[in-house]
């Protein structure tokens, strides 16, 4: 058994949205999971764009979705960037949401010896200074 | 294919060093009075240029005017290329169109960087969706990229280590590569170098590091009436940025070269098994099998077996980046897709000494640009250029 670190003593700062990006991290207060739906094409998309990814429209909107997933692949983070030294291992994960867009995300309070692509995860909440949080994930409780 | 009117002159390169202090135009100085020097020019007849959108350039917004500048360079084109590792080849094509299209005469392709210093904070996704979650740029990123291969194909590090060792092998003899990389390693090394972003080891890494290198082209007909005795044509071009943009989770063991690759072949007429040394962009190991398997050496997920199977080396069936390639050499920051190209253009006018191979017919050369958010890489390309006379 072997707990990597869950990063969340790493003093991180607010995130500054694009204009069009604002309403995902307006909806992490409520620890809610938004992703951007695509009306024309009847696909999610993810991260935020300006336009539809599918069609070049604009006509997009914004979803709640569960923010369950499943692991897409992951990395053991060994050398960090700056603000992470000193926090290795971590794990740094791709997950895929069940609505069907991937989203990197540190994997939190989940062992080494748990972690494989498949396994299903659920949202973490890290809090950021304004009131937003950051969306990580950890494993899903067995049923 | 067109872009066949204009050729290669010469090549020039810098040593690639670690942290050496020299600023990147005073290496980008260098390239250009040995290029000078090699073709017998008048500086005054460069009236075109196109150069790398430089890490240490980040933040000037006239970047390739200011070079201009600080060289002394009066041109009639003159741009900077920022598609990343693909700059260096992506620039080739780009300058053989613009001398078609009459804009220029005798451009320069400049390629210079100084990967050591600190670049200040883009403008870009990862500031908003991947640096919150301390993804440590390319290491990280190609740690997804190789556990997801593993988990479609399964890995065996030890082919890995077969290149790596064989790249190696290169640079010994490669006095321009860093001097910090110039000794041997074995698969064992290889195997047990230390973990950065697990299953990225520090021996599937490039090391940034610091230097320049370029080309000079012109029209055919110039370099005839020049008199030149030896140039490298263009054979085969692809291109792709954004590989299946339009998919929200894509299969990251795919990359845009297969389409870059099949567009070059077929403007070449070659196939895999016609490429005499293969110089692909090599920034992690793994990289080097997947767009072996993506230009069609061999098939999807097959990369390992065909690595067992080939010899890579200066004798071998396929030539492998015969300078040492950027993990073996050092890889100099932005310039860095340059350093394969040189190198195959060297091999072809065999100038290469004692790293010389036997078939000069042509050289592959790719380039990798750019680390997209969870899918392969940004931006391919793959060049095919061959000697002619």
């Amino acid at each position: 058994m072997t707990m990597p670190n869950d990063t969340l003593g790493v003093p991180r700062p607010d995130v500054a949205p694009y204009s069009f990006s604002r309403p995902f991290w307006e909806a992490t207060r409520e620890k809610k999971v938004v992703i951007q739906y695509c009306r024309g094409s009847g696909r999610y998309q993810f991260y935020p764009r300006p336009t539809s990814i599918y069609t070049g429209t604009r006509d997009l909107e914004w979803r709640e979705v569960s923010g369950r997933g499943t692991i897409f692949s992951y990395t053991v983070v060994q050398r960090a960037p700056e603000t992470f030294r000193g926090h290795e291992p971590y794990i740094l994960g791709a997950v895929t949401l069940d609505v069907g867009v991937n989203v990197m995300a540190d994997i939190v309070h989940c062992d080494l010896d748990r972690i494989r692509v498949g396994l299903p995860v659920v949202p973490f909440w890290a809090p950021l200074p304004n009131g937003t949080h950051l969306l990580l994930f950890q494993p899903a409780p067995t049923p | 294919m067109a872009l066949r009117d204009a050729v290669i002159l010469d090549y020039a390169e810098t040593k690639i060093t670690d942290k050496g202090g020299r600023d990147v135009w005073e290496l980008g100085a260098e390239v250009l009075e040995n290029l000078i020097a090699k073709v017998g020019l008048d500086k005054k007849e460069i009236d075109g240029m196109i150069v790398n959108a430089a890490s240490i350039g980040a933040g000037n917004n006239f970047w390739s005017q200011t070079t201009a500048d600080y060289l002394g360079l009066e041109l009639d084109f003159c741009q900077s290329l920022d598609i990343g590792g693909c700059s260096a080849t992506g620039a080739v094509v780009r300058a053989a169109a613009a001398i078609e299209a009459g804009l220029c005469q005798v451009m320069l392709l400049l390629f210079a960087d100084a990967a050591g210093a600190r670049a200040p904070r883009a403008r870009t996704f990862h500031g908003e969706w991947t640096q919150p979650h301390g993804l440590l740029g390319p290491p990280t990123a190609f740690g997804l990229i190789t556990r997801r291969y593993e988990h479609q194909f399964g890995l065996d590090y030890r082919a890995l280590g077969k290149l790596a060792v064989t790249q190696r092998e290169h640079a010994l003899l490669n006095d321009n590569a860093c001097d910090k990389l110039r000794v041997p390693i074995t698969i064992d090394d290889y195997m047990n170098s230390r973990m950065i972003a697990e299953p990225i080891r520090l021996l599937d890494s490039v090391m940034p590091c610091d230097g320049a290198n370029g080309l000079i082209m012109m029209s055919r007909t110039m370099a005839k009436a020049r008199g030149v005795a030896r140039f490298a044509v263009i054979e085969g071009y692809g291109e792709r940025t954004n590989y299946q943009s339009d998919q929200p989770v894509v299969d990251v063991t795919k990359t845009g070269h297969a389409a870059a690759g099949a567009r070059a072949f077929a403007a070449s007429g070659l196939s895999p098994r016609d490429v005499a040394s293969f110089h692909p962009y090599d920034d992690f190991i793994i990289a080097i099998m997947m767009q072996l398997e993506m230009l069609g050496f061999c098939k999807h997920g097959q990369g390992c077996d065909f690595i067992r199977d080939t010899d890579f080396g200066l004798a071998g069936d396929l030539p492998l980046n015969t300078g040492g390639g950027q993990i073996s050499a050092g890889q100099p920051g932005l310039a860095g897709g340059g350093t394969n190209l040189i190198e195959a253009v060297r091999q072809l006018f065999g100038e290469a000494g004692p790293r010389q191979i036997k078939n000069t017919r042509n050289a592959m050369i790719t380039g990798i640009g750019g680390i997209p958010y969870i899918r392969n890489w940004a931006s391919s390309v793959a060049l095919i250029l061959a000697p002619d006379a």
